[in-house]
């Protein structure tokens, strides 16, 4: 809905403190401050620092490390087939991983992954899940959590407009993005572009070229569509089409059924999901609980926390793999592992800033800007009027080369983030800074595997598949992007693979 | 000089005609039943006149002073006459009080002027000649505003704008006079400085003469805004041309008051009557009270929860005295509880049941509204009827906007009810459509309340057949995930507005 212009009133008030150099006291004062930081952990990992022996021994023939997605997976199914000798040990004081989520009086919120796409017939694992939550009951999916409508927008030519894919495309991007979605269709009917991506990807020289390469090679030179690709890449695997494998930028499209009315969503997103593993299985969860040390004593492996000792028969490493060379004696480096660092942050919402053009969306993405836009977090809220929200604007700092992105996240002090966020706002809401008295940033410098160009199909990534002596690893890194379908696969197949071990 | 003098009187007359104008219109307006309100404001004015004339014998000394001050306060007063009664109506129960009271002082003070300059002016001139002129130019201001008033004033700048104008011309006047008296004036730096403060008012109001009545409105609306206020979900409008009010939510309307009683007596009866013995009643929506009306009909009703998102409605036609009147004051009787909630989240979290409910929510113009109308929003409707209970839902024209109307009924299906299709015509709206949604069949009533305007147990049989313009097309059913309907309804009010 349009909104009013500027009140002429405001505007003088605004514009005479402007004249003395003062506007920057009009501003409202914004409260917040960086949150979930796990890099000090991380760096006395890395930096090998001593840790404080355990006094406790514990012996249990299978410990997963790990309460992200693959860990409560690989614990849901354990439970699941009867099996219950087991612990998940969390460094965090929750399990959840990037499914994390917050909570304040407004709404819940996500603080990364906040949707799974609906899984299509073949994903046999994530519908037995959302079968036993209730998501899906005799083949229909729950109305409350399929997305509401509208779904996303774009904010282009200083106005919002309905969907992501640019309006007031030239002809020839019009046949770009035809063609684009023909050459989806043909992939998606090869059957190599499955989820999990283990079942259908077959070896392929795609995954040499970069997406941008790929692009060039087929003559798609439609600067919108170029835009919109190399933004799918940005949001979906934290890097730009130049630097993501052909194979990963093809997979996210033709992977999925293009009539699915999706996805499925929730305000606090994949937390909900997390959540409702965790009360499956809290019985096994051991938070606050870092394994800084996981080394082969005879048959068995000894897991060490600061709290206890686990004597294990095997271990379920469900943690990011390049943590490996660091936690388990002897292991090698995960070499070919790139992780895109993230910046997430939660804006709370005091008022609902002004904007024009198409109604607010889901999914609310800024074009040309180098973050990806904000997700509402009361968008799947019943109440047709919403006064105070929560919005979870997301940044893939894809620009940078990982290890340079990280240095800058840590660089930088929260003013300078909460700044370079409210500006980029700004384009599309000229008020936003009237609107928003509180920001909290979570900094994620591992944040998701990043698909380059030739990872998929390399043998460093299928050697990790494989068992490290009694260690199996299981996280989604091993099918070179994370997403929830992955890490629940790898997660269940790690468990499967222990338990064989063990019996 | 004489000419600036009896161009002064010239003024000053049109003025004074002015305000009486204005203040017969908007009682008019706003109260209905022009021929009572224009002879009693007439009347009053003119006797307040007397008044003023009476009174002017104690005013001796300085009576350039007086004269002058005199104007200032009849611009000030008459400048602000309308602005105050807009006010005044839309949040006070004393509109009547302070409609009289303005036309009195105005009438009083307007009264003096005539008199007083005639005292001022009686030196200069032979009382004949005097009387004469004074007297022309007074009857030629007279009729140079009543012309001007319908062509050009009402039309043009509206009520709140005109009066605020001649309070200008009246403050302009006493400003000249400072200079045409000054050999008579003592202290005239203080009068003009007066003058000025009087003219930055009323040249304040005529510039923010938007917020007090949105002269943006009037020219939005064919009739004549009674009432305008942004609140946190809506822009509330009332308007009123006659015997005419018209609520507007938004720009779109929702009643006229000529003929509500059909669109209220179709949305409630076919339902309600079908259920002998109903006792539990909600409504959604429809925060103006007119459903309750109907319902209230019903001596078995027991109890009715009115849900409306936004209190200023309830507010509204709960506590204005016209528009009370309007509902007969149902949302103030003893059998009705107001709840001021979102109907979604509100159904979400009650578990009452209810015999009959009533969804009489705005159009599908966007996508929150369009939550209202999903099978998600049915189904959790469904779960709070009674075993054969009934709910109705206000659903758009099948005639403007077909698709969207069969959308709705195909949504209802969706959600697992049986779908009753029905329609009525309703002149300020066109051909309006509702759909009877039910777990149960449903057979029309054989009898209705007795006290209706318009609906009898026979044409209730006829509204659910559908004319060959208005028949079922395909349409698919409205969902959280899609909200087909928003874009069906957009579509076809599109085509209709072109």
């Amino acid at each position: 809905m349009e909104r009013d212009r500027p009140v002429t009133r405001r505007a003088i008030l605004a514009g005479a403190p402007a004249l003395l150099g003062l506007s920057r006291k009009t501003d409202r004062a914004t409260t917040g401050g960086f949150v979930n930081d796990s890099s000090p952990l991380g760096h006395r990992l890395r930096d090998r620092t001593p840790f404080t022996a355990p006094k406790r021994q514990v012996k249990i023939p299978i410990v997963i490390v790990g309460g992200g997605m693959a860990g409560l997976g690989a614990a849901w199914y354990l439970d699941k087939r009867g099996f219950h000798d087991f612990v998940l040990l969390e460094m965090e004081s929750r399990t959840g991983g990037n499914s994390r989520w917050g909570e304040n009086e407004i709404s819940r919120f996500p603080w990364a992954a906040h949707y799974v796409p609906v899984p299509a017939k073949g994903e046999s694992l994530a519908r037995e899940l959302f079968e036993e939550i209730g998501v899906l009951r005799d083949g229909k999916w729950d109305e409350r959590v399929l997305c509401f409508a509208p779904q996303e927008r774009l904010f282009i030519f200083g106005r919002w407009q309905e969907g992501i894919e640019p309006e007031n495309a030239t002809q020839r991007d019009t046949e770009q993005y035809r063609r684009f979605s023909d050459r989806m269709n043909e992939f998606r009917a090869s059957g190599e572009f499955t989820i999990p991506m283990d079942r259908g990807a077959k070896t392929t020289p795609l995954d040499k070229l970069s997406m941008a390469d790929w692009l060039a090679h087929e003559k798609f030179d439609s600067p919108t569509l170029r835009w919109y690709l190399n933004y799918a890449c940005r949001d979906d695997y934290g890097a730009l089409a130049r630097d993501t494998s052909a194979w990963a930028g093809i997979h996210y499209f033709a992977s999925r059924e293009p009539e699915e009315k999706g996805p499925l969503t929730w305000p606090e997103g994949n937390g909900w999901i997390a959540q409702r593993l965790f009360e499956r299985v809290r019985r096994y969860v051991s938070t606050n609980s870092a394994v800084y040390h996981i080394a082969r004593d005879g048959s068995h492996l000894r897991v060490l926390t600061e709290r206890a000792e686990y004597i294990a028969d095997t271990a379920i490493f469900a943690a990011p793999t390049f943590l490996a060379e660091y936690l388990i004696e002897g292991a090698p480096r995960a070499e070919g592992f790139q992780y895109s660092p993230w910046l997430t942050a939660n804006l709370t919402l005091d008022r609902i800033p002004r904007e024009s053009g198409f109604d607010p969306a889901w999914d609310n993405v800024i074009y040309d800007s180098p973050a990806l836009g904000y997700v509402n977090a009361t968008h799947m809220n019943l109440a047709t009027h919403a006064e105070k929200t929560v919005w979870t604007f997301y940044w893939s700092l894809a620009e940078y080369a990982p290890a340079e992105a990280r240095r800058l996240l840590l660089a930088k002090d929260w003013g300078y983030w909460k700044e370079a966020i409210l500006n980029d706002l700004e384009k599309a809401h000229p008020d936003i800074r009237q609107c928003v008295p509180h920001i909290d940033i979570m900094r994620i410098g591992h944040a998701m595997i990043r698909p380059a160009p030739g990872f998929i199909f390399s043998e460093q990534r299928s050697r990790w598949t494989r068992a490290y002596g009694n260690v199996f690893f299981a996280n989604s890194d091993l099918s070179g992007f994370s997403i929830f379908e992955e890490a629940q696969y790898r997660g269940v197949t790690a468990a499967q693979k222990a338990l064989r071990a063990i019996s | 000089m004489p000419v600036a003098l009896f161009v002064s009187v010239f003024l000053i007359a049109a003025c004074g005609l002015i305000y009486e104008l204005i203040a017969g219109t908007l009682a008019s307006y706003l109260l209905g039943d022009d021929v009572f309100q224009f002879s009693t404001i007439i009347g009053c004015y003119l006797f307040a006149m007397g008044i003023g004339s009476y009174l002017s014998r104690f005013l001796r000394r300085g009576l350039v002073t007086q004269f002058i001050s005199i104007e200032l306060m009849v611009g000030l007063i008459g400048g602000f006459s309308s602005s105050l009664l807009f006010v005044a109506f839309a949040y006070t129960e004393a509109f009547r009080l302070i409609l009289y009271a303005i036309v009195i002082l105005v009438g009083t003070l307007v009264g003096l002027e005539i008199p007083l300059l005639m005292r001022i002016l009686k030196e200069r001139f032979k009382f004949s000649e005097l009387i004469s002129q004074v007297l022309t130019f007074d009857y030629l201001g007279a009729l140079g505003a009543s012309l001007l008033f319908p062509i050009l004033l009402v039309p043009k700048l509206g009520l709140v704008r005109s009066a605020l104008v001649f309070g200008i011309l009246n403050a302009a006047v006493a400003f000249w006079s400072t200079f045409l008296f000054r050999e008579q004036l003592v202290r005239s730096h203080t009068l003009r400085a007066a003058c000025f403060v009087t003219l930055g008012l009323l040249g304040a109001g005529t510039v923010f003469a938007n917020r007090i009545s949105s002269t943006a409105d009037n020219a939005l609306y064919a009739d004549e805004v009674i009432f305008s206020r942004n609140t946190h979900y809506q822009h509330i409008v009332l308007t009123k041309w006659k015997d005419d009010l018209r609520l507007f939510l938004n720009t779109h309307l929702q009643f006229s008051s000529r003929d509500e009683y059909r669109y209220h007596e179709a949305l409630v009866h076919p339902g309600l009557a079908a259920l002998p013995g109903a006792r539990r009643v909600l409504v959604m929506g429809g925060g103006d009270g007119l459903a309750i009306r109907e319902i209230l009909k019903y001596p078995s009703v027991e109890s009715i929860t009115q849900v409306e998102l936004d209190p200023e409605m309830t507010r509204l036609f709960s506590t204005h005295p016209v528009l009370s009147q309007l509902n007969q004051h149902a949302l103030t009787q003893p059998r009705v509880h107001v709840i001021n909630d979102d109907a979604f989240q509100w159904l979400d979290k009650n578990s009452d049941f209810f015999d009959f409910i009533v969804a009489d929510f705005p159009d599908p113009t966007n996508y929150s509204i369009g939550k209202l109308f999903t099978t998600t929003f049915y189904r959790l409707a469904a779960k709070h009827l009674s075993a054969g209970g009934l709910m109705v839902i206000q659903s758009t024209s099948p005639l403007f906007a077909r698709q969207s109307y069969w959308c709705i009924v195909e949504t209802v299906r969706q959600a697992g009810l049986r779908a009753y299709a029905y329609h009525v015509y309703v002149p300020s709206f066109g051909e309006w459509g509702y759909v009877i949604a039910s777990q149960t069949p449903f057979q029309t009533p054989q009898q209705l309340p007795s006290n209706l305007r318009f609906l009898s147990a026979r044409n209730v049989a006829e509204m659910f057949v559908f004319p060959n313009d208005m028949t079922p097309i395909p349409a698919e059913p409205n969902r959280l995930n899609d909200q087909i309907l928003v874009r069906y309804y957009d579509r076809e009010w599109k085509e209709i507005a072109r």
